[in-house]
């Protein structure tokens, strides 16, 4: 095995450390086991189920040596690993502050995130070339979900830089219903998004990477200081190596829990076709030994097709956005040129089909079971048995700049792969189309979200904390967006910090983290602007205003970004306040501006903020009025012309972000018993708070089933409470100082 | 049907707080936690008189909460047993410590859930006289974990174990309080759930048109979107903007039929308007003389006409004095012209010129005077009221009469004599018939506005609705905003909202229940 490596290989010595650091570049065609190369003084080891190694002191050797290769444009390079040695006792490090288990997009935010804060991380994958893989569409963000990409890059995630150094293909939906509801998305090229997560993990400090499949989860007794009854140690790998300890483990293993995965009639355990199964160890522990509630869910994927083989002068071309919106706020433009992007094509679904469909019902397995599906990303069967006789659309999307593949959306499907091309093959583009592999489903256990915390640390296991697919969701970016969060408070767990908190009146991934944890799910859960309240305020343009300054003061914020948030929200201010001077009356402005529509038997003072509130008023027209107090934000116009629209009511919705708030911050005590908790409340609305838990009163009253009077009464049980316990505090307080209550009011009924 | 009552006897408030003072303490030690507060304390099993004020032939007394089956037991003497569930049995009451008996009467059992509580609840329908009640209300106090209940409470763990939503409360809140038929009438329409039924209605529709918005916003970039959803919301969010615009132009007919109509008795000093005031509530409820000026403070008082409530107020004679008192009497009476539903506004005939188009004339302007500031609306809600016809001649009398009626402007007019009583019966067909037109037929049509903080719901949902429309082709995102801040509005309106607003409105816009 190590004579097929074909090496440029750069070593270099790192006196301080007295390690070798070994680039390889493999431009072997073959994908290789990773394995871990040490080079000691006078020998040579060789360690498989090793991996990616990377410290915070070779930080600077790394970059110079990465951006060295990346320029040299090295012969086909087909993944990059960075071997780094460390003096024995350094490799077999043993004990980390959080350890990641999964190398998805949860599994990469997390580690990526936990790093940032500060904490010692390990990202512990089964395949080190599959981290930051697109299992699935070659697409990021959409509706709802381009909201959650722009807040994952507030909190400085990784996924947005990503797309942007990934996209090929970049439309902003929506366009034409408010920006409150732009849908940023962009089709990627599967190699790029991989490239740019695996460089970026490679180059983030305090953060390793190591192959391996786990085999349990270690737990012991809780610690008795804090709520929950058991408490995460740390991991024991497959191969039987030493157990590996952390305070906080983050498991982000997707479809991988007891997943199986199925074409036709045949089914095999699996997460991912071509990856080998998880662990049911994993399984066991969390179900058995931690008690927690699992739910299955399926979901599927199309077959692949070659893109040679399809007629595409048959489908109708799906031009990209001529000018590309960048997912990231660091970015004004991304990696491809505008002119290079890649169209999608459209096209749709014949009776044929439908007829395919029928008539493999029976060879089909997946489509039989009852586990709940995605109703917003259904299977072709699932649609065309739910909606007879209509022809649905197929979108032909881009792989990849130089893919010779189509991912064909909307195809999901899971019969025999004969029987595949017999269905596709009715679609008129695809006549004559080929299939490069198969589409299948999966199944897949979840852990019911209900039982974690607003951290996403599970209730009853302290340090334990779940992301992505594991809690019922489905998508990259709901994914992301909960490792993220994950690795931000199992860091700051990990680091003796209190948990960090993200309202659902101030973002699209707090209005995620609470759906999940005080609701659960039943079906996969997929973002949709409709679940946010404060939609008008929770922008995907003002998503750094909202988040970074909070993401700086949890740790997770670099201060570059944190600098450019600043400096952005400083101009935006000081332009709103140069608009607001600006006043005139409705005669005067239409002077200034003639052609605007404005009602003309109104006579009113107004200022540039109120004008730019009109329809047909750019700031660029109100710059060319007033070029001298407003060219200076000429690169924020069209953040400023958004901020005019719906400031209106965006101060309306204050006072009513504020009650959710304040309800949001009283917190319900996890061990109240519901069933004997003296407040009148019907049984049922009992054995709803006893199944959820919530642990806010806020995430009460989104409860199914709840009723007013309950959370009226909760809200007394609460309050007062809290007013009993100030009143006694304040109560021992007054005898630490020698005085006595007075008896004759404690006596007395209020 | 209904609740027997959920009055708590103002008149034995002394006898319960007397019990109040002597066994709170004790409860207090007996109950676990100690909790001392009404919406804590539901662990602890309250009592009252629910009956009403007075001596009278049965007075009923209620108990809700875990312990009323135990009070049940050692008062009634019935062993270990319970009786069957909603089954009156006539027996003895006696005291649980002395055994004695108190009295003999019904006593029902209802078992959780199915009371007006939703707790277990006992009635004992015992003989109303004061003694019997006093001596059976401190029986049950002196039982272990049983408390006086506080006013409305009974009311309050119905609305609490989810019995009655907010609007059957008011409902309830009203029946109680009814002193009008059709008052009565209005209240039992609305605790039916007839007024919530139609805001439900409503927003049922309100939220079918949201999800159609929301629907075309997250995914008609997505093909499950049919063209012309948003046709569809169009439509209906103006049939809603039409159907709550209709019901908010009712004139406030429920809240005043709830509340009563304001009429209010003006005019120039010395033309008789406590006289008027004094007939129509058959008691010398104003000083009256002869001089000017003798009101000079608003007078007040509350009256049923024909089943409908009305509060009449006098007011000071409309002029300007040098006397400061009067000054702030004359202000007074101008600032309740103004609020008034219905301005009787009374002339002294005697200064009329016998020039019919002269006086019509006077008239007009005297109107225009005193209903100053009002809106052009104004003279629909105003009776003119021709005092002292005594001291007319019968021909000038019958020659206003006539040449009144037939210029046009001038609201309908009266010629009373509060001397003679002359002409006060058709005086008063004419105010009923107003004030009936004031507040409708409360059984006719569909239920009414009965309460303002209803009004400010419906207005707000009505403006947003204009918010969606304002914003449909422009920006989406704002117009499904207005959709869905109409839904709140009427949310608001039945208690669908978050926890410590459904307290303000509990707490705040009405006393609960009684």
């Amino acid at each position: 095995m190590f004579g097929q490596l074909v090496l440029p290989l750069y070593a270099l010595y790192n006196g301080c450390w007295k390690t070798q650091v070994l680039f390889c570049c493999l431009t072997n065609k073959k994908p290789l086991a990773p394995f871990l190369l040490v080079v000691q003084e006078t020998s040579l080891l060789l360690f498989e189920d090793v991996g990616l190694y990377n410290c915070a002191s070779d930080c600077s050797h790394f970059d110079r040596c990465m951006s060295h290769m990346l320029t040299k444009k090295l012969p086909p390079v087909h993944s990059v690993l960075l071997l780094v040695s460390r003096r024995a006792s350094q490799l077999s490090r043993q004990r980390y502050d959080v350890i990641v288990v999964g190398g998805g997009h949860a599994g990469t935010e997390a580690a990526a995130a936990a790093a940032r804060v500060g904490a010692e991380t390990l990202l512990v994958t089964q395949k080190i070339q599959t981290i930051g893989a697109l299992s699935c569409n070659p697409s990021l963000g959409g509706v709802g979900k381009g909201h959650l990409v722009r807040e994952v890059d507030a909190l400085d995630g990784l996924c947005g830089r990503a797309g942007d150094w990934a996209g090929i293909n970049f439309s902003v939906l929506n366009r034409s219903k408010g920006p409150a509801v732009w849908g940023l998305r962009a089709q990627l090229d599967r190699q790029r998004y991989r490239e740019f997560i695996q460089a970026e993990l490679l180059s983030t400090p305090r953060l390793k990477v190591l192959e391996g499949s786990v085999e349990e989860l270690l737990v012991s007794d809780p610690n008795p200081a804090e709520p929950g009854r058991h408490r995460v140690t740390g991991i024991r790998l497959a191969n039987g190596s030493q157990p590996i300890s952390a305070s906080s483990v983050v498991l982000t293993t997707g479809t991988f829990l007891s997943g199986s995965l199925f074409v036709g009639r045949t089914s095999s355990p699996g997460g991912r076709i071509g990856d080998a199964p998880s662990s049911s160890g994993l399984t066991q522990t969390l179900r058995d030994q931690l008690g927690l509630r699992v739910g299955r869910l399926r979901t599927g994927t199309p077959p692949r097709l070659l893109k040679d083989s399809v007629d595409l002068s048959l489908a109708k071309l799906h031009p990209p956005d001529r000018q590309p919106t960048p997912f990231s706020f660091m970015n004004t433009q991304t990696r491809c040129k505008p002119e290079e992007q890649l169209p999608c094509y459209l096209t749709y679904t014949t009776p044929g089909v439908e007829r395919v469909v029928r008539e493999s019902l029976h060879l089909n397995c997946h489509i039989q079971q009852d586990a709940k599906g995605p109703r917003y990303c259904p299977s072709i069967e699932s649609r065309v048995l739910r909606f007879p006789g209509r022809s649905h659309q197929v979108w032909l999307e881009p792989e990849g700049l130089t893919s010779d593949l189509l991912y064909p959306q909307g195809l999901s499907m899971t019969m025999p792969p004969d029987v595949q091309l017999r269905l596709i093959r009715e679609i008129p583009p695809l006549h004559r189309a080929e299939i490069h592999t198969p589409g299948y489903g999966v199944q897949y256990d979840y852990v019911c979200p209900t039982q974690l915390s607003p951290a996403l640390q599970v209730k009853n296991t302290q340090g334990l904390f779940l992301a992505g697919q594991i809690n019922g969701t489905t998508g990259y970016e709901e994914a992301a967006a909960q490792g993220l969060w994950a690795g931000v408070n199992a860091a700051r767990r990990a680091l003796s910090q209190p948990p960090a908190a993200l309202s659902r009146t101030e973002s699209y991934i707090g209005v995620l983290v609470d759906d999940l944890v005080s609701r659960g799910v039943t079906e996969p859960y997929r973002m949709f602007t409709s679940r946010a309240e404060f939609r008008t305020s929770l922008r995907p343009d003002n998503a750094d205003l909202r988040l970074t300054m909070k993401g700086f003061e949890l740790g997770c914020v670099s201060a570059v970004r944190h600098h450019e948030a600043v400096r952005v929200r400083c101009s935006l201010q000081n332009a709103i306040a140069a608009l607001q001077a600006l006043t005139m009356s409705s005669t005067s402005w239409r002077k200034k501006l003639p052609g605007i529509s404005m009602s003309e038997n109104k006579n009113q003072t107004l200022s540039g903020m109120d004008l730019l509130e009109y329809k047909d008023v750019s700031f660029e027209m109100l710059a060319s009025v007033f070029p001298e107090c407003l060219s200076p934000y000429m690169e924020f116009s069209q953040r400023l012309k958004i901020e005019a629209v719906y400031k209106p009511h965006n101060d309306q919705n204050r006072s009513e972000i504020k009650r959710i708030q304040s309800e949001e911050n009283m917190s319900l005590p996890q061990d109240i018993d519901y069933f004997t908790l003296p407040v009148s409340l019907s049984q049922e609305v009992r054995e709803i708070l006893d199944r959820f838990r919530p642990t806010t009163l806020g995430a009460a009253t989104r409860l199914q089933g709840m009723t007013p009077a309950a959370i009226a009464n909760l809200f007394n049980y609460v309050h007062f409470t809290r007013r009993r316990e100030s009143r006694r505090k304040q109560a021992d307080h007054e005898e630490e100082r020698g005085e006595e209550p007075c008896r004759r009011n404690a006596s007395l009924p209020q | 049907m209904l609740p027997v009552s959920a009055v708590c006897g103002g008149i034995y408030r002394a006898t319960i707080r007397t019990l109040r003072t002597r066994n709170i303490p004790l409860n207090r030690r007996l109950s676990s936690g100690g909790r001392v507060l009404a919406g804590l304390a539901d662990a602890d099993t309250i009592f009252a008189l629910s009956s009403g004020h007075g001596r009278c032939g049965v007075a009923v007394v209620r108990i809700s909460g875990s312990a009323a089956a135990t009070a049940l037991r050692c008062m009634v003497g019935l062993g270990n047993q319970l009786p069957p569930p909603r089954t009156a049995l006539l027996r003895s009451i006696t005291d649980p410590h002395s055994k004695e008996v108190l009295d003999r009467g019904l006593v029902l059992w209802f078992p959780a859930p199915h009371s007006f509580t939703g707790e277990d609840s006992v009635e004992f329908h015992i003989h109303g006289g004061p003694a019997v009640i006093t001596a059976v209300l401190q029986a049950l106090g002196s039982v272990p974990g049983m408390r006086p209940a506080d006013a409305g409470e009974f009311t309050r763990r119905a609305f609490h174990a989810g019995k009655l939503d907010l609007t059957e409360v008011e409902g309830l809140g009203d029946l109680i309080h009814a002193e009008t038929e059709a008052q009565r009438r209005q209240a039992l329409r609305q605790m039916s759930g007839e007024l919530g039924r139609l805001y439900q209605n409503w927003s049922h529709r309100l939220k079918r048109t949201l999800a159609h918005v929301e629907a075309f916003i997250d995914f008609s970039e997505d093909e499950l979107i049919e063209e012309g959803v948003l046709d569809q919301v169009d439509i209906s969010v103006c049939d809603l903007q039409t159907e709550i615009e209709q019901h908010l132009k009712d004139e406030r007919r429920g809240e005043r039929l709830r509340s009563g109509v304001h009429v209010v008795i003006a005019g120039a000093t010395n033309a008789g308007k406590s006289s008027l005031l004094n007939k129509l509530c058959q008691r010398p409820a104003a000083i009256v003389s002869p001089i000017a000026g003798t009101t000079r403070d608003v007078v007040e008082s509350a009256l049923d006409i024909g089943g409908f409530p009305v509060l009449l107020s006098d007011t000071a004679g409309l002029r300007d004095s040098p006397d400061l008192v009067e000054q702030e009497g004359v202000r007074r009476a101008r600032e309740r012209v103004q609020q008034a539903d219905l301005t009787l506004l009374v002339v002294d005939s005697t200064i009329l010129p016998s020039e019919e188009q002269e006086a019509a004339a006077l008239l007009l302007e005297h109107l225009r005077s005193v209903l100053s500031s009002q809106d052009q609306s104004g003279a629909g809600r105003c009776l003119l009221v021709l005092n002292k016809t005594d001291l007319l001649p019968e021909a000038q009398r019958e020659k206003l009469n006539l040449g009144l009626r037939r210029v046009s402007g001038l609201p309908p007019v009266c010629l009373i004599s509060c001397q003679t009583n002359e002409g006060l019966k058709d005086f008063l067909t004419v105010l009923q018939s107003s004030v009936k037109t004031m507040c409708g037929d409360p059984l006719s049509g569909a239920p009414t506005l009965t309460q303002a903080r209803h009004r400010a719901h419906l207005q707000h949902c009505v403006a947003a609705l204009a918010q969606y429309r304002r914003y449909r082709n422009s920006d989406l995102a704002l117009a499904a905003e207005g959709v869905r801040l109409a839904l709140t509005s009427l949310g608001r309106i039945t208690g669908r909202v978050g926890a410590e607003e459904i307290l303000d409105i509990i707490f705040k816009d009405f006393c609960i229940g009684k």
